[in-house]
């Protein structure tokens, strides 16, 4: 049986049903076969024809597998509107993260950098070591953002079995977001506010400026979709043997 | 995996009323369920057991049923029981299908019944 549902998961992934429906519906079903072979057992029968006659009373992995299809509100929403999971949902995550860093530079200027123009290029004094780490943790969560967020489309897209275009188009989008992207923070004298603000898609100054946007969009991309190759290779070979 | 003939009748649209009217009293779990559709309809109604969960699943996501894990006798079971909404459907299902079959009824019995014989 365990060879059986683990068929039933793939055909049932591969169809679109959410995997956590799934997850729960596998696990209902061992529980209702343990009970069915409990009965069989109590009826007289012995060993493998008491399992065989639960199976057969579970029902065939066709049946299984169709009931559940059929159930459309059971499918992820990967499945029922990937434009919205790997597009608009993937755009989201990232707004969301850059967000963070924003705010945590902004609390960061005002705390260390009170008498600062701006949070950028100034070496901080040897005795804000905690500054110094604040800073470098907001650097690395702004720059991490990005491949955070495209690791999080190559999970699902492994969760869910998914085919690679919509994991590439939601990859594509946000090395490309986030190879534009740009932070600001200035403020024009002490009274004035502290601000921080961002631009996105903004096309590039210079010819050397344009490739260095394309080779991080690049690094962005590789790094993220690394697992999910990784994961095709994978099925690949085991389909193989 | 050895298949049992199932019934068709049993897709289409009835679980969602049998499953809603056995709850109705009592909370279930899946095999419970299973047996006293079984044992009610004098085991007319036949069908692969594991196909009464994803009717299950797709009750508890229209809201229709609530379910909750607990451990009996040893064992982890989800339970089910029918929501103030799931009782509103039974209703309108129980209206229906009572409409359907008197209609049903009327025609084998009526004029026609002899050549629908």
């Amino acid at each position: 049986m365990p060879n059986k549902l683990d068929e039933l998961r793939e055909r049932l992934l591969r169809a679109g049903v959410a995997p956590r429906h799934v997850r729960r519906y596998l696990r209902e079903l061992r529980e209702h076969l343990a009970d069915l072979t409990a009965e069989e057992r109590t009826a007289g029968r012995t060993g493998a024809d008491a399992e065989s006659a639960a199976l057969a009373r579970l029902g065939g992995i066709d049946e299984l597998a169709e009931a559940m299809i059929r159930q459309r509100q059971l499918r992820s929403w990967a499945c029922r509107a990937p434009w919205l999971t790997f597009g608009a949902g993937s755009l989201a995550a990232l707004g969301a993260a850059y967000f963070i860093a924003c705010l945590l530079l902004w609390c960061g200027w005002r705390l260390f950098m009170p008498a600062a123009e701006t949070p950028f290029g100034y070496g901080l004094p040897a005795t804000h070591a905690l500054a110094k780490i604040y800073f470098v943790a907001d650097k690395s969560w702004y720059y991490g953002a990005p491949i955070v967020v495209g690791l999080g489309i190559a999970i699902i897209a492994i969760r869910q079995r998914l085919s690679s275009v919509w994991p590439m188009i939601g990859l594509g989008l946000v090395a490309y977001v986030a190879a534009t992207a740009r932070i600001f923070a200035n403020r024009e004298s002490l009274q004035s506010k502290f601000t921080v603000s961002m631009s996105f898609l903004s096309l590039p100054s210079s010819r050397a400026v344009a490739s260095g946007e394309l080779l991080y969009a690049l690094a962005i991309f590789s790094v993220s979709i690394l697992p999910y190759l990784v994961w095709r290779f994978r099925n690949a070979y085991s389909q193989s043997q | 995996m050895p298949t049992r003939a199932s019934n068709p009748n049993f897709m289409n649209g009835v679980p969602e009323l049998l499953i809603l009217k056995l709850l109705q009293n009592r909370e279930m779990y899946g095999y419970e369920i299973v047996q006293a559709i079984r044992s009610q309809s004098d085991e007319i109604i036949a069908f692969g057991e594991g196909v009464v969960y994803p009717v299950l699943h797709a009750l508890e996501e229209e809201r229709a049923l609530r379910a909750r894990r607990k451990n009996v006798n040893g064992r982890s079971r989800v339970y089910y029981t029918v929501t103030p909404t799931g009782s509103r459907r039974l209703e309108d299902l129980s209206a229906t299908w009572g409409t359907l079959a008197g209609a049903i009824q009327k025609m084998l019995k009526g004029p026609y019944a002899k050549q629908i014989g």
